[in-house]
């Protein structure tokens, strides 16, 4: 099990929980005093990193199109904030 | 003619009653139910409310919690997790159509809009108060005010706290610390960058003065008329069961 925490500068706090599981997220939760419009659409972007291995610019552009296709947008954290966190997890579990 | 909306104060309830009339009167309003309004609450018995983003295991003392008494409930908006004292501050709700002419689209400026009604009150009330972006309202550069909002059904919803007495030690009694070595460091530093109307302005403010001030201050920043109002049975009824099924459930507030 991975876990990081990302305080994002004049922004928000971010955690990250993950299991890796042959170099792919297996399962992840992401946590923090954030704000995402609409909300639910954290478990779309959970969902969708599942499976999906660790490189920043992937996740990010990965967590981008979630939002896009949601109509959803972030506020005190970015898209590359979360991506960072990830990886920053992930290098804890390996 | 000036535009009305309807005040409402609930005065002192649980958590979850707090949280679930929050919700009914967004889901009134979306059925064009009931006017825009605006809504004064406080805790009894005290709460912690965390954001909708997190953990409550990983923000609250659950155990401190129990032996005190204290409920925990998760909020339907983002932010951080805050502790309302009964007697320590004082919660307001704004629930507006997203149309309307206070609105943007930006949350960022909508954010500033509505709490442009808190500043004014505050400082009606004496108190040098300043919006401070993402969303506190800060005097002296100390935080005073947290506030958060979501959106959906067409229905804009803000809440937040306005701190009338603080009081770090018991605030970290029932918010987790990372570790008990830093408990003392993480009181003095809510210490320095948390501060109330009590302490601003060197005496005790009744809630019924703060009430006031901020009735004035919303109707004089939004041009609006408040009308003293009363629940209706449509958000009371909607009210009771997202108490039971949602705010209260365990599967809720512990679902991150």
């Amino acid at each position: 099990m991975g876990r990081a925490e990302y305080k994002v500068k004049g922004g928000k706090l971010i955690r990250v929980h993950l299991t890796i599981e042959n170099g792919k997220i297996k399962h992840i939760k992401i946590t923090g005093d954030f704000f995402l419009h609409p909300e639910e659409v954290i478990e779309d972007i959970e969902q969708a990193l599942k499976g999906h291995s660790l490189d920043e610019d992937e996740l990010n552009h990965l967590i981008e199109n979630v939002l896009k296709s949601k109509q959803a947008i972030s506020i005190g954290v970015s898209p590359r904030d979360f991506a960072r966190c990830i990886m920053m997890a992930g290098e804890k579990n390996g | 003619m000036v535009e009305k909306w309807r005040l409402l104060d609930t005065g002192l309830n649980n958590a979850f009653y707090n949280m679930a009339l929050d919700e009914a009167i967004a889901i009134a309003k979306s059925k064009s139910l009931v006017p825009n309004t605006i809504r004064f609450f406080r805790w009894k018995p005290p709460a912690v409310s965390i954001g909708y983003f997190q953990s409550m295991e990983e923000e609250v003392d659950i155990k401190a919690c129990d032996e005190l008494g204290i409920d925990y409930v998760r909020r339907r908006t983002g932010g951080g997790a805050v502790y309302h004292d009964t007697e320590g501050e004082l919660t307001y709700s704004i629930i507006v159509d997203q149309t309307h002419r206070l609105i943007s689209e930006d949350f960022q400026e909508t954010y500033q809009t509505l709490c442009s009604g808190l500043v004014l009150g505050l400082r009606k009330l004496g108190v040098p108060a300043e919006f401070k972006p993402i969303n506190d309202i800060v005097s002296h550069g100390r935080k005073i005010s947290g506030n958060a909002q979501t959106r959906g059904m067409n229905v804009v919803h803000q809440h937040g706290t306005i701190l009338r007495k603080v009081d770090p030690a018991l605030m970290f009694r029932v918010l987790k610390v990372p570790s008990e070595k830093i408990r003392d460091k993480m009181i003095k530093s809510v210490e320095e960058r948390v501060t109330s109307i009590n302490n601003v302005l060197g005496r005790n403010v009744s809630f019924r003065e703060l009430k006031d001030a901020l009735i004035e201050g919303f109707e004089e920043a939004f041009k609006i008329d408040l009308v003293t109002g009363n629940t209706t049975d449509f958000e009371e009824n909607m009210a009771q069961k997202l108490k039971t099924e949602k705010y209260a459930s365990r599967e809720w507030n512990f679902r991150r």
